[in-house]
């Protein structure tokens, strides 16, 4: 490598810098920010500290992060049309419709179901709504201004704010500006509509609210609001409740709903939610809380302040943490500008002309959705807290052969670190359920994937798994161990120390696991040399191929993992030492892949032949490629494993779902292919036709499960942002490396500030013609790294908190 | 009309299939002559009003027609079982709604559609000369008397018949001929009686022996001696979903023609229905109007329904634009807007069929119960501003963009304006975008919306709105009059690549005498050397030729294009234009016309501004 002329400047810690910390201490002040990661539930807060001074970014700064559209969206296809908002535990989406705006809510804890800890005949789980369960829906508000027919409307226009968390709508009558917000308000509790004119308009209609499992609404005159609440088969109990009000005009409950007439501006507040909490010894609920009192509470207190306090509030605490990154991809033509989101990824597609802009905001969309639907309660599933109806496919559930690892990959390295915490909490509020069924469970003689040793330790998980302790569909042996991944991964990028205290449990259980499970075997290396090596018992390799394969790539690049992250913790934390040198000699002994000779392909299981499909959506042998580090195009890998990897990368192809493109993306990157790469993400923004894989209007990614119907899945939204960053970053502690695939449509000019770096860092950096032309690491937690430029290399050591800017780097 | 499957298939009616339903008059004609009516009246010879001085058609007709209500199975319309609507006390009661509410704005005609003379069972009765005669309890004071209280309002009075000698007045062929000695009905059919019109319900008339006419003239003369001013005949081929030596109609047309111009009234000939546009120069020729679809009633609850017809007449339309003018105009029936309830559809609906039918410029007869019209039946009735645009001087509109989903048609008026209506045919909002450019200009342009009665400004370029689900907006566009400076690349420009079976062929009507056809299967067209100054995305006129709407993928560069339906020009050798949104960057660029797996249209040229 070639010396460097980087030029180093040690600096203060970055707390004056106003891009981002400035909000953080907004954030501060606002009180907002109680305790992230804290308990996930609907329980009474306490009052939020208000902003003192508006938050709200002018409207030039706002508009770089805006996306548009030209019309509403349609009642009937609120899943591609409305548009999210969240919470972070209660998500919307709204249609927009000037006569008709309408809400539809999800609350991330309305599940149906159980412990479901009866297996099937065939050793399985079983995998239905009342026994799996499903998360649900919680409730539909309509406001219905009958006046206001889209007939009638001039220059309609809808925007997602994303950097303030706020959807507006904007239209014309008659020389009347109408305009409404819509915000969810994580300090509040609440989601907020708030309607206003200019130009002596008024509002005359009503507020319905409701269930949507066959709840009745009651409303209360004295009160004014509406409300309902209800208890599931399961025990749980939720609620909701809605009120309004106006400064001019009449508002009076009317029936079940609230009427309002001659309003120059109208305020509606919804709120709701359950009774769950994330305590396996309590049965997952609290009894103490009765959703549909606190719903009312919620709302009534939220409406002792006017419409721009709630809003200054909530835009204080969503600014301060979408602020934690920026990006610029480039600059867009004046014709891409001129077009609203939908007719940009339509022409992007059409014309297959880059939109750096576009691409950029499918960046910020997805972690839009994160701040919006991993704040504070549980951490997304298949869709996050997005629904349109009761029946979503697959439960809307946590799958955990990829989808949730997915959805959390972009956290740490797109300045969400926080958000990661849902999932954590997760994880640890199940773990006494997972432990509890595994060993209860796992070694049912029916169960095909059980321990043939009989012996058993630990916990694992099911492909799908609940918020109630739950398992469905199949058991998932090496889920335990991609849990952990992620887990620990998100440690290497805080370099917490009390955070790895808190999974340590996670991980030593699953180590057990793997200690009971892994069996011998005797494989003959090319040389022809015979050896022992342990490998995991019959399993999946996810979703294809024989069901009984022992040694499958996919549970020893895991389990592989799994080990190695355990003997850091233990390193890190300075416990269980002897158990851990026991650790050591098995990972030494873990088979590895090898590649096939008939396919030239890495093995995905055990085998020469190709037992599966060629193109097939999993990427699971290739898991030590990407989130794994094991397989590198650096001299660490041989260099027929990362032949192989790369070929069987080739063959699986380009074009799949959503989640698989951005898989293939992250993997390209990995690669340092960067076109590859960004072709993927390309392929995502393809506009979805009649349910076609590709992004809806509304930019949620569609996924085709047949011809003709397309559902959500929310995992492409946040896998494809984790590329775009790849792209542009790769990390590993002690190593780093700036624009590592970087490609020709983003390469003439651009900026990235508050990556994630494994390691302990942040990053910032700019570029020009594919070069990096300034760089700065803060760190947040580590202490030394290695950082690659242009081709030259750097070891930086900073104090938790320093930063350094290299520059000179072209 | 179309007939139901009343008497034919009872209870089969509206899933049953456009075609299958049509079969009733054959049935329901085997009734042989009625002997019910007086005589003396069929051939009252009181003295009608003066006919009207103004040509024939000059401009599309406006009116009532009795058909929707006839058709409908809307509670309580036909009390007395299926078309029993239709009785002089109900025509006399929309007249008398037309005179009061309608009639200021132009809609005059009050037509009497099928069954004036059938009995509540659709049994037809006919008089002494093979003629239709009223069904006396449908009409105790004969059609004369009907015609007297329209005129006496100052409407116009129309009547119906299906085209042929229908069955039941064939009366074994002996049936004398009013006014013309020596022939019977035998004299005015073939000999093997072969039948004719939609239903099969008539023997065809043979006009090779004079007789044929001299019964249309007594048919003819009745009507004019009635008073009568308009005359639908029904059933006409080729057409009516029949082809065919057996279906020609047109002697019988043209008959009708010579007939009316003797029969010393004034009388509008339109034609019905789904007429072959294969056979526009004959209509235009011999009628005054002709129906370009299929009914527009759905037969069912309601009067109509979007699906079931009101939809199609998109995609039907653009092929007849150039076929209209004064004397015939494209009739895309019933326009029933009226009443929300009764007409089955939504008011985003409601407006964009009165939209289409103003652009087109068809006869704007409304089948509504002009007795229960809702006020936004009214105000989409009534609008004189878009009243104006089927009533004015300018051209047919045609789509200036693909038709797709969401359309924009349009038309240049006789003061450089233009008409211009935004569609959204898609089941949920859309927004629409016209392109200035897409009529020759840009620039600035100021905007009037007709239905919201409202100048909304200047726009630059082009203007977007977002459209309800099925919805419209209609505008008249001024421009401030800058012309962009295009080129032109023809088709058959030898710089171009064709691959597949894509070649060249003559083409009278297109620029150069040539355009590039046979683009099928794969076949594709590449204008090799489209050069513009700037990268953007840019408004590329394609002038075209279909004979029926065809798709083709359209694609700049490297681009994956979009798949876009061209509407139908008419025939295969007439072009128009339609424009496509395309990214063009500064230098030289290709444009692509791939007709992938499906049948592409002929290429003639594309337009593309210099500039952005």
């Amino acid at each position: 490598m070639e010396c460097t002329t980087v030029d180093i400047q040690h600096t203060e810690p970055r707390d004056n810098t106003p891009s981002r910390r400035g909000f953080l201490a907004l954030a501060a002040a606002a009180g907002a920010a109680t305790a992230l990661g804290g308990l996930p539930a609907f329980t009474a807060s306490a009052a939020p500290l208000r902003p003192t001074d508006s938050p709200m970014l002018s409207p030039a700064d706002a508009a770089k992060n805006q996306l548009w559209w030209q019309a509403p969206g349609s009642s009937h296809s609120m899943i591609e049309q409305g548009l999210p908002v969240g919470n972070g535990r209660l998500g919307a989406l709204a249609s927009n419709d000037p006569s008709s705006e309408l809400l539809v809510i999800t609350d991330a804890t309305l599940w149906t179901g159980g412990p479901n800890d009866k297996l099937q005949s065939d050793g399985q789980f079983p995998y239905g709504r009342d026994d799996f369960g499903s998360l649900t829906l919680l409730a539909k508000l309509t406001v219905a201004i009958p006046d206001h027919d889209l007939g009638n409307v001039n220059n309609y226009r809808r925007t997602l704010d994303l950097a303030q968390g706020l959807v507006s709508t904007s239209y014309d009558i008659a020389g009347v500006t109408y305009r409404r917000q819509i915000f969810a308000s994580r300090p509040d509790d609440a989601i907020v509509v708030y309607f206003s004119q200019q130009g002596g308009g008024s509002y005359t209609g009503t507020v319905s609210l409701a269930g949507t499992h066959g709840e009745s609404t009651t409303a209360n005159s004295a009160g004014r609001y509406a409300s309902f609440g209800a208890t599931f088969a399961n025990g749980l109990k939720y609620g909701a409740a809605v009120t309004a009000y106006s400064s001019t005009g009449r508002v009076r409950v009317d029936g079940t709903s609230i009427a309002f007439s001659g309003c120059k501006d109208l305020t509606v507040v919804v709120s709701g939610g359950t009774n769950y909490a994330p305590d396996a010894a309590a049965k997952f609920r609290d009894p103490s809380v009765v959703p549909e009192r606190l719903a009312r509470t919620k709302v009534l207190t939220a409406a002792g302040h006017s419409a721009s306090t709630l809003l200054h509030t909530h835009v204080a605490d969503f600014r301060a943490v979408f602020g934690q990154l920026d990006i610029n991809l480039g600059t867009s033509s004046v014709a891409q500008r001129e077009l609203d989101t939908w007719e940009r990824v339509q022409a992007r597609h059409r014309d297959d002309v880059p939109d750096p802009e576009l691409e950029a905001a499918y960046l910020q969309f997805g972690r839009y959705l994160m701040i919006s639907g991993s704040r504070g309660s549980l951490p997304m599933g298949l869709q996050g807290p997005w629904l349109d109806g009761n029946d979503p496919d697959w439960m809307a559930d946590y799958h955990t052969d990829i989808n949730i690892q997915m959805n959390y990959w972009m956290a740490d390295r797109a300045g969400l670190s926080d958000c990661f915490d849902a999932f954590t909490d997760y994880c640890l509020a199940q773990l006494p359920s997972w432990t509890d069924v595994t060993q209860r469970l796992f070694n049912d003689s029916t169960n095909r994937y059980r321990n043939s040793s009989d012996k058993i330790a630990g916990w694992t998980v099911a492909i799908s798994t609940n918020p109630y302790g739950g398992g469905g569909w199949w058991w998932h042996p090496a889920g335990n161990a991609w849990l952990c991944q992620s887990l620990f991964e998100h440690y290497e990028y805080t370099q917490d120390g009390a955070y790895l205290k808190k999974i340590y449990p996670l991980l030593k259980g699953a180590v057990e696991f793997w200690e009971a499970r892994l069996i011998t075997t005797t494989v003959t290396d090319a040389s022809g040399a015979s050896r022992e090596v342990l490998i995991a018992d019959s399993d999946w390799s996810p979703e294809q191929g024989p069901l009984d394969a022992k040694g499958i790539t996919y549970a020893q690049e895991l389990v592989w993992n799994l080990f190695g992250n355990y003997r850091t913790a233990t390193a890190v934390l300075a416990k269980d030492t002897a158990y851990g040198k026991t650790v050591d000699g098995l990972r030494r002994r873990l088979y590895l892949p090898v590649v096939s000779p008939k396919t030239g392909w890495l093995e995905e299981w055990m085998s020469p032949d190709n037992l599966g499909e060629t193109t097939h959506r999993h990427l699971s042998p290739l898991i030590g490629l990407f989130p794994g580090d094991r397989i590198r195009p650096d001299d660490s890998t041989p260099k027929d494993i990362l032949d192989g990897a790369t070929a069987l990368l080739t063959a699986r192809g380009m074009n799949s779902f959503g989640w698989a493109n951005a898989w293939r993306s992250l993997c390209w990157a990995r690669l340092k292919n960067a076109e590859k790469a960004y072709q993927l993400v390309v392929n995502n923004l393809r506009p979805s036709v009649n349910g076609s894989n590709g992004s809806a209007m509304n930019l949620f990614d569609i996924y085709e499960v047949e011809s003709g119907r397309g559902i959500f899945q929310i995992d492409a939204n946040f896998g494809t942002p984790a590329a775009i960053v790849e792209m542009l970053v790769y990390s590993r502690p002690g190593h780093i490396e700036l624009l590592p695939a970087v490609p020709a449509a983003w390469a003439a000019s651009g900026s990235v500030s508050g990556v994630g770096v494994r390691g302990g860092f942040v990053a910032d950096l700019s570029w020009k013609n594919g070069k990096v032309t300034r760089a700065t690491l803060t760190s947040v937690g580590g202490s030394s790294t290695t950082v690659v430029a242009n081709g030259a290399s750097r070891k930086i050591s900073l104090k938790p908190g320093e930063s350094v800017t290299l520059r000179g780097l072209a | 009309m179309r007939s139901s499957s009343y008497f034919a298939m009872p209870g089969a009616a509206q899933r049953s299939g456009r075609r299958s339903i049509r079969a009733v008059l054959v049935l329901a004609l085997t009734a042989g002559v009625a002997t019910a009516v007086p005589a003396a009246q069929a051939d009252t010879n009181a003295p009608a009003p003066p006919p009207d001085t103004t040509p024939i058609a000059a401009k599309p007709y406006m009116g009532w027609s009795s058909w929707s209500m006839q058709s409908s199975k809307y509670p309580g319309l036909n009390p007395d079982g299926d078309y029993s609507y239709l009785t002089e006390a109900n025509v006399l009661k929309q007249t008398d709604a037309l005179a009061a509410k309608l009639k200021k704005y132009g809609y005059d005609h009050v037509n009497i559609d099928a069954g004036w003379w059938m009995d509540k069972n659709w049994k037809t009765g006919f008089d002494q000369y093979g003629r239709q005669t009223p069904d006396p309890v449908r009409f105790p004071h004969g059609m004369k008397s009907v015609a007297d209280h329209i005129h006496s309002k100052g409407l116009k009075a129309g009547i119906y018949l299906p085209v042929g000698l229908e069955k039941g007045a064939y009366g074994d062929g002996k049936v004398p001929i009013w006014n013309a000695a020596g022939c019977t009905t035998a004299d005015v059919v073939y000999s093997d009686l072969r039948t004719t019109n939609g239903w099969d319900n008539a023997y065809k008339l043979n006009f090779d022996n004079p007789c044929a006419q001299k019964y249309i003239d007594s048919q003819a003369q009745q009507f004019a001696g009635w008073g009568y001013d308009f005359l639908k005949l029904d059933g006409v081929g080729p057409g009516s979903f029949k082809s065919g030596d057996n279906y020609n109609n047109v002697p019988d047309v043209a008959a009708w023609q010579k007939a009316i111009a003797s029969a010393g009234r004034p009388i509008h000939l339109e034609l019905s229905w789904s007429l072959d546009i294969g056979h526009a120069a004959d209509w235009k020729k011999y009628s005054n109007g002709w129906r370009i679809d299929t009914d527009v009633e759905c037969y069912c609850n309601t009067l109509v329904t979007w699906e079931n017809s009101v939809d199609d007449r998109w995609d039907d339309a653009p092929a007849w634009s150039n076929k209209a003018g004064p004397g015939g105009w494209n009739d895309l029936d019933a326009i029933d807007v009226g009443n929300g309830e009764m007409d089955g559809l939504t008011k985003a609906e409601r407006q964009s069929y009165m939209t289409l039918w103003a652009i087109n410029k068809s006869p704007l007869f409304t089948g509504d119960d002009l007795t229960r019209l809702d006020s936004y039946g009214v105000s989409l009735l009534t609008n004189k501003e878009v009243i104006a645009v089927d009533q004015n001087d300018s051209p047919v509109a045609r789509p200036v963009t693909p038709v797709g989903d969401q359309q924009v048609w349009g038309t240049k008026n006789a003061d450089g304006s233009y008409t211009v209506a935004l569609f959204n045919l898609g089941d949920s909002p859309a927004s629409v975008t016209a392109h200035w450019a897409s009529f020759g200009f840009t620039g600035n342009a100021s905007v009037r919306d007709l239905w919201n009665k409202a100048n909304l400004g200047t726009y630059k370029n082009k203007i977007t709105e977002a459209l309800p689900a099925h919805g419209s907006r209609l505008f008249t566009i001024k421009s401030d009059g800058s012309t962009p400076t295009t080129t032109s690349y023809e088709a058959e420009d030898p710089a171009n690549t064709l691959s597949g079976n894509a070649s060249i062929a003559g083409c009278d009507d297109c620029s150069g005498g040539k355009k590039v056809g046979n683009l099928y299967l794969g076949g594709k067209l590449r204008f090799n050397d489209i050069t513009v100054k700037k990268d953007g995305i840019y408004t590329v006129k394609v002038a075209y030729v279909s004979g029926d709407p065809r798709s083709v993928t359209v694609f700049s560069n490297s681009g994956n294009g979009t798949s876009e339906k061209f509407p139908s020009t008419g025939d295969w050798s007439t072009a128009e234009t339609v424009s496509v949104q395309l990214a063009l960057k500064a230098g030289t660029n290709t444009i692509t016309f791939d007709s992938g797996n499906g049948y592409a249209p002929d290429i003639d040229r594309i337009v593309v501004p210099q500039s952005v």
